[in-house]
Protein backbone atom coordinates (compact mmCIF):
# COMPACT_ATOMS: atom_id res chain seq x y z
CA UNK A 1 0.00 0.00 0.00
CA UNK A 2 1.07 3.56 -0.22
CA UNK A 3 0.73 6.11 2.34
CA UNK A 4 0.96 9.59 1.98
CA UNK A 5 1.39 11.98 5.38
CA UNK A 6 1.50 15.65 4.91
CA UNK A 7 2.88 15.94 1.67
CA UNK A 8 4.15 19.29 0.50
CA UNK A 9 5.96 20.48 -2.69
CA UNK A 10 7.13 23.96 -2.95
CA UNK A 11 8.70 24.96 -6.77
CA UNK A 12 9.92 28.55 -5.52
CA UNK A 13 6.35 30.47 -5.02
CA UNK A 14 4.67 27.71 -6.89
CA UNK A 15 3.07 25.45 -4.35
CA UNK A 16 2.51 22.36 -6.23
CA UNK A 17 1.18 19.78 -3.51
CA UNK A 18 0.07 21.48 -0.36
CA UNK A 19 -0.49 19.26 3.03
CA UNK A 20 -1.42 16.13 1.05
CA UNK A 21 -2.45 12.72 3.26
CA UNK A 22 -3.92 9.59 2.20
CA UNK A 23 -3.86 5.96 1.57
CA UNK A 24 -3.69 3.59 -1.50
CA UNK A 25 -4.85 0.47 -0.33
CA UNK A 26 -4.29 -2.72 -2.35
CA UNK A 27 -6.65 -4.94 -4.45
CA UNK A 28 -8.65 -1.73 -5.78
CA UNK A 29 -7.72 0.52 -8.50
CA UNK A 30 -7.79 4.22 -6.99
CA UNK A 31 -8.63 7.24 -9.45
CA UNK A 32 -6.18 10.40 -8.52
CA UNK A 33 -8.21 12.96 -10.28
CA UNK A 34 -7.00 16.51 -10.45
CA UNK A 35 -7.73 18.91 -13.23
CA UNK A 36 -4.14 20.06 -14.84
CA UNK A 37 -1.28 21.15 -12.58
CA UNK A 38 -3.37 20.46 -9.50
CA UNK A 39 -0.26 18.06 -8.58
CA UNK A 40 -0.73 14.80 -9.72
CA UNK A 41 2.65 14.24 -11.16
CA UNK A 42 4.20 15.75 -8.43
CA UNK A 43 2.54 13.68 -6.07
CA UNK A 44 3.74 10.53 -7.95
CA UNK A 45 7.03 12.07 -8.39
CA UNK A 46 7.69 12.44 -4.71
CA UNK A 47 6.62 9.12 -3.89
CA UNK A 48 8.81 7.61 -6.19
CA UNK A 49 11.07 9.85 -4.71
CA UNK A 50 12.18 11.67 -7.82
CA UNK A 51 11.46 15.21 -6.28
CA UNK A 52 12.28 15.69 -2.71
CA UNK A 53 9.27 16.89 -0.53
CA UNK A 54 9.58 19.70 1.02
CA UNK A 55 7.71 18.62 4.29
CA UNK A 56 5.91 15.49 4.36
CA UNK A 57 6.71 11.82 3.62
CA UNK A 58 5.37 9.11 1.52
CA UNK A 59 5.98 5.29 1.86
CA UNK A 60 5.61 2.45 0.19
CA UNK A 61 5.04 -0.60 1.94
CA UNK A 62 5.75 1.05 4.82
CA UNK A 63 9.00 2.31 3.30
CA UNK A 64 10.22 5.56 1.77
CA UNK A 65 11.05 4.18 -2.04
CA UNK A 66 13.90 5.61 -2.22
CA UNK A 67 15.65 3.09 0.08
CA UNK A 68 14.24 -0.10 -2.07
CA UNK A 69 17.37 -2.79 -2.69
CA UNK A 70 15.28 -4.08 -5.88
CA UNK A 71 12.66 -1.23 -6.13
CA UNK A 72 11.30 -3.09 -9.60
CA UNK A 73 10.10 -6.02 -7.88
CA UNK A 74 7.60 -3.63 -5.43
CA UNK A 75 6.82 -0.71 -7.32
CA UNK A 76 6.44 -0.41 -11.19
CA UNK A 77 5.53 3.19 -12.22
CA UNK A 78 4.60 4.92 -15.81
CA UNK A 79 4.64 8.46 -15.42
CA UNK A 80 6.21 10.63 -18.44
CA UNK A 81 6.12 8.05 -21.67
CA UNK A 82 8.74 10.35 -23.11
CA UNK A 83 11.06 10.45 -20.56
CA UNK A 84 13.82 7.83 -21.81
CA UNK A 85 16.54 7.67 -23.85
CA UNK A 86 15.54 7.82 -27.93
CA UNK A 87 18.69 5.96 -29.02
CA UNK A 88 18.37 2.68 -27.50
CA UNK A 89 16.40 0.24 -28.52
CA UNK A 90 13.00 -0.59 -26.80
CA UNK A 91 14.39 -3.89 -25.67
CA UNK A 92 17.12 -2.30 -24.12
CA UNK A 93 15.49 0.05 -22.21
CA UNK A 94 14.21 -2.87 -20.86
CA UNK A 95 17.56 -4.97 -20.29
CA UNK A 96 18.80 -2.00 -18.21
CA UNK A 97 15.67 -2.22 -16.25
CA UNK A 98 15.78 -5.88 -15.61
CA UNK A 99 19.97 -5.63 -14.63
CA UNK A 100 19.00 -3.51 -11.89
CA UNK A 101 16.96 -5.44 -9.95
CA UNK A 102 18.26 -8.54 -10.93
CA UNK A 103 15.14 -9.69 -13.12
CA UNK A 104 16.00 -12.69 -15.37
CA UNK A 105 16.22 -11.25 -19.07
CA UNK A 106 13.77 -13.61 -20.27
CA UNK A 107 11.04 -11.30 -18.03
CA UNK A 108 11.66 -8.60 -20.81
CA UNK A 109 10.27 -10.83 -23.70
CA UNK A 110 7.02 -11.43 -21.69
CA UNK A 111 6.70 -8.41 -21.06
CA UNK A 112 7.57 -7.14 -24.54
CA UNK A 113 4.86 -9.29 -26.01
CA UNK A 114 1.92 -8.73 -22.94
CA UNK A 115 2.01 -5.26 -23.91
CA UNK A 116 2.19 -6.00 -27.62
CA UNK A 117 5.57 -4.10 -28.31
CA UNK A 118 7.46 -7.69 -29.35
CA UNK A 119 7.38 -6.64 -33.19
CA UNK A 120 9.34 -3.10 -32.32
CA UNK A 121 11.26 -4.24 -29.88
CA UNK A 122 14.32 -4.05 -32.02
CA UNK A 123 13.53 -0.60 -33.02
CA UNK A 124 15.18 2.74 -31.59
CA UNK A 125 12.07 4.36 -29.06
CA UNK A 126 13.26 7.55 -31.62
CA UNK A 127 10.92 5.70 -34.00
CA UNK A 128 7.91 4.83 -31.51
CA UNK A 129 4.52 6.79 -31.71
CA UNK A 130 2.95 7.82 -27.97
CA UNK A 131 1.36 5.10 -27.88
CA UNK A 132 4.12 2.63 -27.98
CA UNK A 133 6.09 4.70 -25.73
CA UNK A 134 3.14 4.52 -23.32
CA UNK A 135 3.13 0.73 -23.60
CA UNK A 136 6.91 0.85 -23.40
CA UNK A 137 6.37 2.37 -20.24
CA UNK A 138 3.53 -0.23 -19.04
CA UNK A 139 6.03 -3.06 -20.09
CA UNK A 140 9.00 -1.45 -17.67
CA UNK A 141 6.51 -1.29 -14.71
CA UNK A 142 4.93 -4.68 -14.91
CA UNK A 143 8.78 -5.75 -15.79
CA UNK A 144 9.13 -6.96 -11.84
CA UNK A 145 5.72 -8.39 -11.35
CA UNK A 146 5.64 -5.65 -8.45
CA UNK A 147 2.71 -5.58 -5.91
CA UNK A 148 2.14 -1.62 -5.52
CA UNK A 149 2.02 0.32 -9.17
CA UNK A 150 1.32 4.05 -10.12
CA UNK A 151 0.12 5.16 -13.51
CA UNK A 152 0.15 8.79 -14.55
CA UNK A 153 -2.12 9.56 -17.18
CA UNK A 154 -1.87 5.99 -19.09
CA UNK A 155 -4.33 6.12 -21.35
CA UNK A 156 -2.52 9.12 -23.12
CA UNK A 157 -2.03 8.32 -26.83
CA UNK A 158 -4.00 5.07 -26.97
CA UNK A 159 -6.52 4.43 -29.36
CA UNK A 160 -9.41 2.49 -28.49
CA UNK A 161 -8.06 -0.94 -28.36
CA UNK A 162 -5.28 0.50 -25.87
CA UNK A 163 -7.30 2.19 -23.46
CA UNK A 164 -9.54 -0.78 -23.45
CA UNK A 165 -6.24 -3.05 -22.83
CA UNK A 166 -5.31 -0.93 -20.34
CA UNK A 167 -8.59 -0.61 -18.48
CA UNK A 168 -8.82 -4.60 -18.23
CA UNK A 169 -5.06 -4.62 -17.47
CA UNK A 170 -5.98 -2.54 -14.32
CA UNK A 171 -8.52 -4.88 -13.11
CA UNK A 172 -6.95 -7.89 -13.70
CA UNK A 173 -3.69 -5.88 -11.33
CA UNK A 174 -6.13 -5.05 -8.42
CA UNK A 175 -8.05 -7.94 -8.57
CA UNK A 176 -4.42 -9.99 -8.28
CA UNK A 177 -4.51 -8.05 -4.67
CA UNK A 178 -2.17 -5.65 -5.96
CA UNK A 179 -2.16 -1.23 -4.90
CA UNK A 180 -3.12 0.77 -7.98
CA UNK A 181 -2.97 4.49 -8.21
CA UNK A 182 -4.07 5.74 -11.72
CA UNK A 183 -3.94 9.31 -12.17
CA UNK A 184 -6.43 11.17 -14.56
CA UNK A 185 -7.55 14.61 -15.18
CA UNK A 186 -10.95 13.55 -16.72
CA UNK A 187 -13.41 11.73 -14.26
CA UNK A 188 -14.86 9.98 -17.66
CA UNK A 189 -11.66 8.16 -18.11
CA UNK A 190 -11.47 6.30 -14.67
CA UNK A 191 -15.10 6.26 -13.48
CA UNK A 192 -15.35 3.14 -14.96
CA UNK A 193 -12.57 1.33 -13.54
CA UNK A 194 -11.38 3.12 -10.18
CA UNK A 195 -13.15 1.29 -6.87
CA UNK A 196 -11.71 4.85 -5.15
CA UNK A 197 -11.02 7.67 -5.92
CA UNK A 198 -8.58 10.65 -4.17
CA UNK A 199 -9.62 14.12 -5.52
CA UNK A 200 -7.04 17.16 -5.55
CA UNK A 201 -7.16 20.49 -6.48
CA UNK A 202 -4.42 23.15 -6.17
CA UNK A 203 -2.32 20.49 -4.39
CA UNK A 204 -5.02 20.01 -1.79
CA UNK A 205 -6.89 17.02 -0.91
CA UNK A 206 -10.79 17.34 -1.95
CA UNK A 207 -12.19 14.36 -1.76
CA UNK A 208 -11.10 10.46 -1.06
CA UNK A 209 -13.85 8.18 -1.19
CA UNK A 210 -15.57 5.77 -3.19
CA UNK A 211 -16.47 6.03 -6.59
CA UNK A 212 -20.07 5.31 -6.00
CA UNK A 213 -19.86 7.57 -3.00
CA UNK A 214 -18.29 10.90 -4.81
CA UNK A 215 -20.79 10.05 -7.90
CA UNK A 216 -23.80 9.89 -5.81
CA UNK A 217 -23.07 12.17 -2.78
CA UNK A 218 -21.07 15.04 -3.87
CA UNK A 219 -23.04 15.86 -6.72
CA UNK A 220 -26.58 16.95 -5.26
CA UNK A 221 -30.08 15.37 -6.69
CA UNK A 222 -31.71 18.48 -7.95
CA UNK A 223 -35.30 18.42 -10.01
CA UNK A 224 -36.34 20.46 -12.77
CA UNK A 225 -39.45 21.85 -13.06
CA UNK A 226 -41.84 24.08 -15.15
CA UNK A 227 -45.22 25.29 -14.36
CA UNK A 228 -47.66 28.25 -15.58
CA UNK A 229 -47.04 30.43 -13.29
CA UNK A 230 -43.22 30.41 -11.93
CA UNK A 231 -43.20 33.09 -9.56
CA UNK A 232 -45.90 31.62 -7.55
CA UNK A 233 -44.27 28.04 -8.23
CA UNK A 234 -41.13 29.40 -6.57
CA UNK A 235 -43.17 30.70 -3.71
CA UNK A 236 -44.52 27.62 -3.28
CA UNK A 237 -41.51 25.75 -3.17
CA UNK A 238 -39.48 28.09 -1.01
CA UNK A 239 -42.17 27.76 1.64
CA UNK A 240 -41.26 24.76 3.21
CA UNK A 241 -37.14 25.45 3.28
CA UNK A 242 -36.22 24.48 -0.67
CA UNK A 243 -33.27 25.90 -2.36
CA UNK A 244 -34.39 27.14 -5.87
CA UNK A 245 -32.87 28.61 -8.80
CA UNK A 246 -33.83 29.24 -12.34
CA UNK A 247 -32.93 27.02 -14.48
CA UNK A 248 -33.11 28.53 -17.85
CA UNK A 249 -35.87 28.89 -20.30
CA UNK A 250 -37.99 29.08 -17.53
CA UNK A 251 -37.22 25.84 -15.80
CA UNK A 252 -36.57 26.04 -11.88
CA UNK A 253 -34.09 23.62 -10.24
CA UNK A 254 -35.39 22.62 -7.08
CA UNK A 255 -32.45 21.13 -4.98
CA UNK A 256 -33.19 19.10 -1.84
CA UNK A 257 -36.64 17.43 -2.93
CA UNK A 258 -37.58 14.39 -4.98
CA UNK A 259 -40.03 14.85 -8.01
CA UNK A 260 -42.88 13.46 -5.83
CA UNK A 261 -42.63 16.12 -2.77
CA UNK A 262 -41.99 19.32 -5.34
CA UNK A 263 -45.51 17.95 -7.61
CA UNK A 264 -47.41 18.10 -4.28
CA UNK A 265 -46.50 20.91 -3.40
CA UNK A 266 -47.13 22.35 -7.12
CA UNK A 267 -50.48 20.69 -6.63
CA UNK A 268 -51.22 22.62 -3.24
CA UNK A 269 -50.59 25.68 -4.76
CA UNK A 270 -52.85 25.26 -7.57
CA UNK A 271 -49.68 25.23 -10.01
CA UNK A 272 -50.56 23.20 -13.59
CA UNK A 273 -47.00 21.48 -14.35
CA UNK A 274 -45.54 21.18 -17.73
CA UNK A 275 -42.55 19.14 -16.74
CA UNK A 276 -40.96 17.34 -13.88
CA UNK A 277 -38.04 15.39 -13.76
CA UNK A 278 -35.45 13.98 -11.31
CA UNK A 279 -32.07 15.14 -12.55
CA UNK A 280 -29.08 13.37 -11.17
CA UNK A 281 -26.17 15.45 -11.78
CA UNK A 282 -24.26 14.36 -14.49
CA UNK A 283 -20.49 12.51 -13.48
CA UNK A 284 -18.60 15.72 -15.15
CA UNK A 285 -20.44 18.17 -13.23
CA UNK A 286 -20.02 16.51 -9.83
CA UNK A 287 -16.34 16.34 -10.71
CA UNK A 288 -16.80 20.23 -11.98
CA UNK A 289 -18.08 20.94 -9.17
CA UNK A 290 -15.85 19.47 -6.85
CA UNK A 291 -12.38 21.13 -8.13
CA UNK A 292 -14.48 24.10 -9.65
CA UNK A 293 -13.45 26.02 -6.93
CA UNK A 294 -10.25 24.69 -7.05
CA UNK A 295 -9.15 24.59 -10.46
CA UNK A 296 -5.57 26.40 -11.06
CA UNK A 297 -6.66 27.74 -14.11
CA UNK A 298 -10.13 29.91 -14.20
CA UNK A 299 -11.74 30.09 -17.73
CA UNK A 300 -14.49 32.63 -18.85
CA UNK A 301 -16.44 29.57 -20.20
CA UNK A 302 -19.88 29.43 -18.38
CA UNK A 303 -18.79 26.06 -16.68
CA UNK A 304 -22.11 23.70 -16.22
CA UNK A 305 -21.68 23.31 -12.46
CA UNK A 306 -23.26 27.33 -12.62
CA UNK A 307 -26.60 25.76 -13.13
CA UNK A 308 -26.99 23.74 -10.10
CA UNK A 309 -25.40 26.47 -8.01
CA UNK A 310 -28.48 28.05 -6.23
CA UNK A 311 -28.98 31.62 -6.76
CA UNK A 312 -28.42 34.50 -5.31
CA UNK B 1 -6.87 -11.83 -2.86
CA UNK B 2 -3.55 -14.13 -4.61
CA UNK B 3 -0.71 -13.96 -2.67
CA UNK B 4 1.66 -12.84 -4.31
CA UNK B 5 5.71 -13.89 -3.61
CA UNK B 6 6.88 -11.57 -1.45
CA UNK B 7 10.18 -10.46 -1.97
CA UNK B 8 11.92 -10.98 1.34
CA UNK B 9 15.37 -11.94 0.65
CA UNK B 10 17.73 -9.84 1.87
CA UNK B 11 19.73 -7.74 -0.80
CA UNK B 12 23.23 -6.84 0.37
CA UNK B 13 24.94 -3.51 -0.81
CA UNK B 14 27.52 -5.19 -2.76
CA UNK B 15 25.42 -6.71 -4.84
CA UNK B 16 22.80 -4.01 -5.50
CA UNK B 17 26.09 -1.78 -6.14
CA UNK B 18 27.29 -4.68 -9.00
CA UNK B 19 23.37 -4.67 -10.29
CA UNK B 20 23.91 -1.26 -11.13
CA UNK B 21 27.33 -1.18 -12.60
CA UNK B 22 25.45 -3.98 -14.68
CA UNK B 23 23.15 -1.84 -15.83
CA UNK B 24 25.53 1.26 -16.54
CA UNK B 25 27.17 -1.04 -18.51
CA UNK B 26 24.59 -1.93 -20.64
CA UNK B 27 23.38 2.03 -20.75
CA UNK B 28 26.86 2.69 -22.20
CA UNK B 29 27.11 0.18 -25.01
CA UNK B 30 23.35 0.47 -25.96
CA UNK B 31 24.25 4.14 -27.26
CA UNK B 32 25.22 4.45 -30.80
CA UNK B 33 27.55 7.87 -29.38
CA UNK B 34 29.37 5.29 -26.74
CA UNK B 35 30.37 3.77 -30.29
CA UNK B 36 31.18 6.82 -32.11
CA UNK B 37 33.52 8.56 -30.07
CA UNK B 38 35.25 5.35 -29.38
CA UNK B 39 35.78 4.96 -33.19
CA UNK B 40 36.88 8.62 -33.61
CA UNK B 41 39.56 8.03 -30.88
CA UNK B 42 40.27 5.06 -32.98
CA UNK B 43 41.28 6.66 -35.94
CA UNK B 44 42.64 9.75 -34.91
CA UNK B 45 45.27 8.13 -32.39
CA UNK B 46 46.08 6.05 -35.72
CA UNK B 47 45.83 8.16 -37.77
CA UNK B 48 48.11 10.50 -36.17
CA UNK B 49 50.25 7.83 -34.57
CA UNK B 50 51.11 6.51 -38.21
CA UNK B 51 50.90 9.84 -39.78
CA UNK B 52 53.94 11.07 -37.08
CA UNK B 53 55.74 7.46 -37.46
CA UNK B 54 56.60 8.35 -40.93
CA UNK B 55 58.72 11.73 -40.14
CA UNK B 56 60.28 10.04 -36.58
CA UNK B 57 61.15 6.62 -38.86
CA UNK B 58 62.95 9.01 -41.51
CA UNK B 59 64.95 10.83 -38.46
CA UNK B 60 66.52 8.19 -36.52
CA UNK B 61 68.57 10.95 -34.39
CA UNK B 62 65.41 11.10 -32.35
CA UNK B 63 65.14 7.66 -30.85
CA UNK B 64 61.41 7.48 -30.85
CA UNK B 65 60.03 4.44 -30.31
CA UNK B 66 56.38 3.62 -31.69
CA UNK B 67 54.88 4.16 -27.97
CA UNK B 68 57.04 7.71 -28.04
CA UNK B 69 54.48 8.71 -30.84
CA UNK B 70 51.42 7.15 -29.75
CA UNK B 71 52.15 9.68 -26.59
CA UNK B 72 51.56 12.32 -28.83
CA UNK B 73 48.78 10.98 -30.76
CA UNK B 74 46.91 9.94 -27.24
CA UNK B 75 47.08 14.26 -26.94
CA UNK B 76 44.13 14.90 -29.34
CA UNK B 77 42.89 11.45 -29.56
CA UNK B 78 41.64 11.74 -25.55
CA UNK B 79 39.27 14.02 -26.70
CA UNK B 80 36.96 12.02 -27.86
CA UNK B 81 36.90 9.41 -25.06
CA UNK B 82 36.16 12.16 -22.74
CA UNK B 83 33.10 13.24 -25.03
CA UNK B 84 32.15 9.80 -24.28
CA UNK B 85 32.32 9.86 -20.84
CA UNK B 86 30.89 13.59 -20.91
CA UNK B 87 27.43 12.09 -23.03
CA UNK B 88 27.18 9.27 -20.74
CA UNK B 89 27.16 11.86 -17.62
CA UNK B 90 24.45 14.14 -19.79
CA UNK B 91 22.50 11.89 -21.58
CA UNK B 92 19.80 10.60 -18.61
CA UNK B 93 19.09 14.56 -18.01
CA UNK B 94 19.18 15.85 -21.41
CA UNK B 95 16.46 12.86 -22.59
CA UNK B 96 14.92 12.72 -19.56
CA UNK B 97 15.89 9.25 -19.18
CA UNK B 98 16.98 10.31 -15.63
CA UNK B 99 13.49 9.24 -14.44
CA UNK B 100 13.19 5.64 -14.79
CA UNK B 101 16.74 5.72 -14.18
CA UNK B 102 15.98 6.82 -10.45
CA UNK B 103 13.09 4.68 -10.75
CA UNK B 104 15.00 1.83 -11.38
CA UNK B 105 18.02 2.73 -8.86
CA UNK B 106 16.46 4.93 -6.28
CA UNK B 107 19.40 4.95 -4.09
CA UNK B 108 21.39 7.57 -5.60
CA UNK B 109 24.03 6.95 -3.63
CA UNK B 110 24.61 3.76 -5.36
CA UNK B 111 23.58 4.89 -8.49
CA UNK B 112 26.10 8.41 -8.37
CA UNK B 113 29.03 5.37 -7.46
CA UNK B 114 28.12 2.74 -10.50
CA UNK B 115 28.21 5.58 -12.74
CA UNK B 116 31.52 7.05 -11.80
CA UNK B 117 32.81 3.50 -11.91
CA UNK B 118 31.88 2.33 -14.82
CA UNK B 119 32.18 5.53 -16.92
CA UNK B 120 35.44 6.37 -15.43
CA UNK B 121 37.03 2.74 -15.52
CA UNK B 122 35.58 2.06 -19.35
CA UNK B 123 36.85 5.05 -20.49
CA UNK B 124 39.81 4.42 -19.13
CA UNK B 125 40.21 1.29 -20.06
CA UNK B 126 39.27 2.26 -24.08
CA UNK B 127 42.10 4.58 -23.84
CA UNK B 128 44.38 2.09 -22.95
CA UNK B 129 43.26 -0.26 -25.89
CA UNK B 130 42.92 2.56 -28.50
CA UNK B 131 46.65 3.80 -27.56
CA UNK B 132 47.60 0.25 -26.82
CA UNK B 133 45.87 -0.70 -30.85
CA UNK B 134 47.60 2.75 -32.51
CA UNK B 135 51.35 1.94 -31.08
CA UNK B 136 50.94 -1.90 -32.78
CA UNK B 137 49.56 -0.35 -36.06
CA UNK B 138 52.64 2.15 -36.11
CA UNK B 139 55.18 -0.61 -34.87
CA UNK B 140 53.64 -2.88 -38.62
CA UNK B 141 53.99 0.25 -40.53
CA UNK B 142 57.47 1.66 -39.13
CA UNK B 143 58.96 -1.46 -38.86
CA UNK B 144 61.67 -2.12 -36.96
CA UNK B 145 62.70 1.48 -37.61
CA UNK B 146 60.07 2.43 -34.58
CA UNK B 147 59.48 -0.49 -31.78
CA UNK B 148 57.51 -1.57 -29.06
CA UNK B 149 60.17 -2.16 -26.14
CA UNK B 150 57.70 -3.58 -23.44
CA UNK B 151 59.05 -1.66 -20.71
CA UNK B 152 57.88 1.55 -22.22
CA UNK B 153 54.88 0.25 -23.53
CA UNK B 154 53.81 -0.20 -20.02
CA UNK B 155 54.62 2.91 -18.56
CA UNK B 156 52.87 4.61 -21.37
CA UNK B 157 49.64 2.76 -20.76
CA UNK B 158 49.10 3.05 -17.22
CA UNK B 159 50.18 6.91 -18.05
CA UNK B 160 47.37 6.95 -20.46
CA UNK B 161 45.36 5.28 -17.89
CA UNK B 162 45.64 7.39 -15.65
CA UNK B 163 45.45 10.82 -17.65
CA UNK B 164 42.32 9.43 -19.88
CA UNK B 165 40.61 8.67 -16.25
CA UNK B 166 41.18 11.34 -14.68
CA UNK B 167 40.05 13.68 -17.40
CA UNK B 168 36.88 11.19 -18.01
CA UNK B 169 36.16 11.94 -13.92
CA UNK B 170 36.64 15.38 -14.85
CA UNK B 171 34.08 15.42 -17.94
CA UNK B 172 31.42 13.17 -16.17
CA UNK B 173 31.37 15.62 -12.94
CA UNK B 174 30.75 18.31 -15.07
CA UNK B 175 27.99 17.10 -16.91
CA UNK B 176 26.53 15.73 -13.89
CA UNK B 177 27.12 19.24 -12.29
CA UNK B 178 26.10 20.80 -15.68
CA UNK B 179 23.23 18.69 -17.04
CA UNK B 180 23.84 19.85 -20.14
CA UNK B 181 25.94 18.68 -23.24
CA UNK B 182 26.97 21.63 -24.91
CA UNK B 183 27.66 23.65 -21.50
CA UNK B 184 29.82 20.32 -20.10
CA UNK B 185 31.69 20.56 -23.38
CA UNK B 186 32.26 23.68 -23.49
CA UNK B 187 33.98 23.99 -19.83
CA UNK B 188 35.99 20.37 -20.37
CA UNK B 189 37.64 21.79 -23.97
CA UNK B 190 38.19 25.62 -21.73
CA UNK B 191 39.91 23.61 -19.02
CA UNK B 192 41.50 20.62 -20.84
CA UNK B 193 42.77 22.41 -24.42
CA UNK B 194 41.83 26.30 -24.49
CA UNK B 195 42.66 27.95 -21.14
CA UNK B 196 46.29 25.73 -20.70
CA UNK B 197 47.25 26.96 -24.51
CA UNK B 198 46.51 30.74 -24.35
CA UNK B 199 47.23 31.15 -20.54
CA UNK B 200 50.45 28.93 -20.66
CA UNK B 201 51.55 30.95 -23.66
CA UNK B 202 50.47 34.56 -22.14
CA UNK B 203 52.95 37.21 -22.01
CA UNK B 204 52.36 37.62 -18.18
CA UNK B 205 53.71 35.09 -15.30
CA UNK B 206 50.42 35.22 -13.29
CA UNK B 207 49.03 33.37 -16.43
CA UNK B 208 51.56 30.82 -17.05
CA UNK B 209 51.61 29.91 -13.42
CA UNK B 210 47.72 29.36 -13.61
CA UNK B 211 48.49 27.80 -16.66
CA UNK B 212 50.06 24.99 -15.15
CA UNK B 213 47.45 24.35 -12.18
CA UNK B 214 44.91 23.59 -14.99
CA UNK B 215 43.99 19.98 -15.58
CA UNK B 216 45.12 20.24 -19.32
CA UNK B 217 48.60 21.23 -18.64
CA UNK B 218 49.43 18.49 -16.70
CA UNK B 219 47.71 15.84 -18.61
CA UNK B 220 49.61 16.69 -21.45
CA UNK B 221 53.27 16.95 -19.34
CA UNK B 222 52.56 13.74 -18.16
CA UNK B 223 51.99 11.91 -21.64
CA UNK B 224 54.44 14.00 -23.80
CA UNK B 225 56.83 15.39 -21.31
CA UNK B 226 55.94 19.01 -22.00
CA UNK B 227 56.57 21.82 -20.71
CA UNK B 228 59.51 20.77 -19.01
CA UNK B 229 59.00 23.18 -16.09
CA UNK B 230 56.37 20.91 -14.13
CA UNK B 231 56.89 17.57 -12.62
CA UNK B 232 55.11 14.35 -12.20
CA UNK B 233 54.62 14.93 -8.40
CA UNK B 234 52.79 18.02 -9.20
CA UNK B 235 51.17 16.58 -12.13
CA UNK B 236 49.38 13.93 -10.97
CA UNK B 237 48.07 15.42 -7.94
CA UNK B 238 46.67 18.04 -10.47
CA UNK B 239 44.28 16.37 -12.61
CA UNK B 240 43.24 13.78 -9.98
CA UNK B 241 42.27 16.70 -7.88
CA UNK B 242 40.35 18.43 -10.60
CA UNK B 243 38.42 15.12 -11.79
CA UNK B 244 37.57 15.14 -7.82
CA UNK B 245 36.55 18.23 -7.44
CA UNK B 246 34.09 17.85 -10.48
CA UNK B 247 32.82 14.76 -9.54
CA UNK B 248 31.87 15.81 -5.75
CA UNK B 249 30.28 19.07 -7.23
CA UNK B 250 28.26 16.99 -9.79
CA UNK B 251 27.44 14.07 -7.55
CA UNK B 252 26.22 16.63 -4.82
CA UNK B 253 23.86 17.89 -7.38
CA UNK B 254 22.65 14.36 -8.46
CA UNK B 255 22.62 13.17 -4.60
CA UNK B 256 20.49 16.34 -3.80
CA UNK B 257 18.52 17.55 -6.85
CA UNK B 258 14.99 16.96 -7.86
CA UNK B 259 15.40 14.95 -10.72
CA UNK B 260 14.80 17.43 -13.31
CA UNK B 261 16.03 17.55 -17.07
N1 LIG C 1 9.88 21.28 -11.91
C1 LIG C 1 8.94 22.19 -11.66
N2 LIG C 1 9.28 23.48 -11.45
C2 LIG C 1 8.34 24.41 -11.18
N3 LIG C 1 7.03 24.16 -11.09
C3 LIG C 1 6.63 22.91 -11.30
C4 LIG C 1 7.55 21.84 -11.59
N4 LIG C 1 6.85 20.71 -11.73
C5 LIG C 1 5.56 21.03 -11.54
N5 LIG C 1 5.42 22.34 -11.29
C6 LIG C 1 4.14 23.04 -11.00
O1 LIG C 1 3.46 22.32 -10.01
C7 LIG C 1 2.07 22.30 -10.27
C8 LIG C 1 1.58 20.87 -10.31
O2 LIG C 1 2.09 20.23 -11.48
P1 LIG C 1 1.81 18.71 -11.82
O3 LIG C 1 2.59 18.37 -13.03
O4 LIG C 1 2.05 17.89 -10.61
O5 LIG C 1 0.26 18.71 -12.15
P2 LIG C 1 -0.65 17.54 -12.70
O6 LIG C 1 -1.76 17.39 -11.72
O7 LIG C 1 0.14 16.35 -13.00
O8 LIG C 1 -1.25 18.18 -14.02
P3 LIG C 1 -1.57 17.52 -15.47
O9 LIG C 1 -2.96 16.98 -15.41
O10 LIG C 1 -1.49 18.69 -16.39
O11 LIG C 1 -0.54 16.48 -15.73
C9 LIG C 1 1.86 23.07 -11.55
O12 LIG C 1 1.49 24.37 -11.19
C10 LIG C 1 3.22 23.07 -12.19
O13 LIG C 1 3.40 24.24 -12.94
MG1 LIG D 1 0.63 15.32 -14.76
Amino acid sequence: MIRIRGLTKRYGTVLAVDDLSFDVEPGAVTGFLGPNGAGKSTTMRMVLGLDRPTAGEALVDGRPFATLAEPLRRVGALLDPGALHPGRTGRSHLLVAARTSGIPLRRVEEVLDEVGLGGAARRRVKGYSLGMRQRLGIAAALLGDPRVLLFDEPVNGLDLDGVRWIRGLLRRLADEGRTVLVSSHLLGEVQQIADRLVVIGRGRLIADATTEEILGGLGRPQVRVRGARADDLAAALRRPGLTVAPGGDGDLLVEGATAEEVGALAHAADVPLWHLSDVRPSLEQAYLELTGVATEFVTTAPAPVRTAEPAR
Amino acid sequence: MTALPIDARPVSGGRVLARTCAAEWTRLWTVAATWWFLAAAAVVCTGIGVAAGSEAAADPAEELTAWGVIAFAVVPAQFALLALALTAGTADHTTGGIVPTLQWTPRRPVLLGARVLVVVGTTAGLGVLVAGAAALAVGAVHGPALGLPAGEGGTLLATVALVVGAGAGLALGLALLLRSTAGALVAVVLLEFVLPLFLGNAGFAWARALAEWLPGSSAVFLLTGEPAQLSTAEAVPVVLGWAAGALVLGGLRLLRGDADR
